[in-house]
């Protein structure tokens, strides 16, 4: 026969009070489930949530701004000044503004025999750098005919809307860029035609943009107006939900296009949420650990006399420590265990939502919640065997 | 391997006691196979020196040594080992596991580092007349056969040295004789050394050297 825990284990006497033991089991459980759980949902969120947000790029987000339109400053000039523009560029988390430049001049579609559709347009240009798609060819040079244009994929998506009803033909992303529309720019200093094609759409800003040399050049030639009047701002911010951001701009009266920013919003909560149950299962965690090491403490108490007999004849401090301890391994790896196998299930019942977008996710527990796990094994052996290593040095 | 008593004296013993004492404040070495018989009357120090030697406390000024450990700077860790297999003892006070049975108490020391065959446990019970004991709770047996429980016990492991403090308080005579010559028996075969306290010299006791404390 050979040395084990069961040769000593009728004289450790683990008292009568199992309770605050299974307690112990139960909230440990508990704790562990909701940590994996929380990982895992942050996961998911943060997966099906990526977005391919136009708004971000290169971990900037990129708002616009307008002056709030109220009773009083109706009718007013609404634009923003030089002066306001260097105010915001002064805010610490602003990292770059630019301003949306539009036309003075009148300026007249048509898109020729194809479509037979005619409208006054407005057209307008900002920093190459705040578009999410510039292609190569966006460019214009004095004496130049073809005037690039990006276009607003929101008003394409409108234009589909509303095309039916008014017997014009549905355009796809594509074929709108074979599309030569005519542009008749007029002013009090001359008129001139141009032909706008559009070179790429943009989600990011609602616009109809043109280069900046197209624009200061025609602003120049058909008005001589040479200032800055711009009614939107575009601006570049690390983090559009920055409450410091969005109260400076609320004191200013600025309006922020809410809704491009409602999303990471929804996301901000929704982790904030799933975060908090994390902090909370951590809290259980400490309690259940607390409580077992309460058990713990009266077990070997009670078995003071036992463990110290033991000792004199013989046994040694070490191997008793760590066949003390081992006996909750498998009680450990049983709680590690069916936590995971419960977060799996839970994910894949989420899976099951009708707004989860099933090819974004893994059917897998993501490898952090594995990690965790381990990691959550590792330190409840470690406190355990700590524990009775110190418990069992204070009866020495 | 040796043991060695470096002037040792406990601190709470008087100057007279001190002077007259054989092993107080003396250097004795004791080795293997040796027998030694400390001769003393109640309360002069008898339990106290055999706890000193197998290491339970430290009370005391001078030294202790196994062959060349002083063993106040022994750990806990290392004294197991020692007492696994160098050295085993008979307490005055027996310590059993008292909801233990028999059997059970004599196995966990067997276990730890076996000398005999379990089936030795039947015969020395036997011997010692405690054999339809062996499953009762120790709390069920009288001091007498609790004191040969202990014998037994620390005749389980290999050992140099065994410490033996009044382990015959409560044996009549035959038994005591019984007792006796199992653990000659036993110290002959492994050539170990018997260290043996009691109150009078007794007269079985043969070629011992006897030292008064």
């Amino acid at each position: 026969m050979s040395l084990s825990y069961k040769n000593i284990e009728p004289l450790i006497i683990s008292g009568k009070n199992i309770f605050s033991k299974w307690l112990g089991y139960f909230g440990l459980g508990i704790g562990v489930l909701l940590l994996l759980v929380s990982m895992q949902m942050f996961v998911n969120i943060q997966q099906l949530l990526k977005e391919n947000n136009p708004r971000k790029s290169g971990g900037y987000d990129f708002i616009s701004i307008s002056k709030t339109i109220t009773n009083d400053n109706m009718g007013k000039d609404n634009s923003f000044t030089n002066a306001d523009l260097a105010k915001l560029r002064e805010q610490p988390t602003i990292a770059g503004v630019a301003p949306l430049i539009s036309n003075k001049f009148r300026v007249r579609a048509t898109a020729g025999d194809i479509i037979p559709f005619s409208t006054d347009l407005f057209l307008e240009s900002i920093n190459n750098n705040y578009i999410d798609t510039v292609p190569p060819s966006f460019t214009w040079q004095p004496g130049q005919i073809t005037v690039p244009i990006i276009f607003s994929s929101d008003f394409l998506e409108m234009y589909n809307v509303f095309a039916p009803a008014q017997g014009l033909p549905q355009l796809s992303a594509k074929t709108i860029s074979s599309i030569n529309i005519i542009l008749e720019c007029s002013g009090p200093y001359g008129s001139q035609n141009f032909k706008g094609s559009i070179v790429a759409l943009s989600d990011r800003i609602n616009s109809l943009l043109v280069p900046q040399s197209f624009m200061n050049w025609s602003n120049m030639y058909f008005m001589r107006d040479t200032a800055v009047h711009a009614s939107r701002v575009y601006i570049k911010t690390k983090d559009a939900n920055d409450p410091k951001l969005i109260s400076y701009l609320d004191q200013q009266g600025y309006h922020l296009n809410k809704d491009k920013v409602k999303f990471s919003r929804i996301k901000s909560i929704l982790q904030n949420i799933v975060s908090a149950l994390g902090v909370f299962g951590i809290l259980v965690i400490v309690l259940a650990l607390m409580l077992f090491s309460f058990y713990l403490q009266l077990m070997i108490a009670k078995s003071k006399d036992n463990l110290r007999l033991l000792l004199t004849l013989g046994y040694s401090p070490k191997w008793l420590a760590s066949s003390v301890a081992k006996t909750w391994l498998p009680v450990y790896l049983s709680i590690i265990v069916v936590a995971l196998v419960l977060t799996q299930i839970l994910h894949l019942l989420f899976m099951q939502l009708s707004f989860v977008k099933v090819e974004n996710l893994s059917y897998f527990l993501n490898w952090r919640v594995w990690l965790t796990a381990i990691f959550l094994f590792a330190l409840t052996i470690f406190i355990n065997l700590r524990l009775v290593k110190k418990e069992l040095g204070n009866i020495l | 391997m040796q043991i060695q008593l470096r002037k040792i004296i406990p601190g709470y013993i008087e100057q007279e006691k001190r002077s007259t004492s054989q092993v107080w404040e003396q250097n004795i070495s004791i080795r293997k196979g040796e027998h030694l018989h400390i001769v003393a009357p109640s309360g002069s120090g008898k339990t106290s020196l055999m706890h000193f030697i197998y290491g339970l406390r430290k009370d005391y000024s001078g030294s202790i040594f196994y062959d060349d450990m002083d063993i106040k700077k022994l750990s806990t860790e290392s004294f197991s080992a020692f007492r696994q297999n160098k050295i085993s003892i008979i307490f005055q006070d027996l310590r059993l596991f008292e909801n233990q049975t028999v059997k059970e108490n004599i196995e966990i020391k067997r276990i730890l580092d076996p000398y005999h065959q379990s089936q030795k446990i039947d015969e020395m019970a036997k011997r010692l007349g405690i054999e339809n004991k062996l499953n009762q709770s120790v709390k069920t047996c009288s001091y007498g056969e609790q004191q040969r429980i202990a014998i037994i016990r620390a005749l389980m492991q290999p050992f140099d040295f065994l410490l033996l403090d009044e382990p015959y308080s409560h044996l009549d005579e035959v038994n005591r004789e019984k007792a006796m010559d199992l653990i000659y028996e036993e110290c002959a075969k492994r050539n170990a050394a018997m260290v043996f306290a009691d109150l009078k010299p007794l007269d079985f006791f043969k070629d011992e050297k006897i030292i008064y404390l």
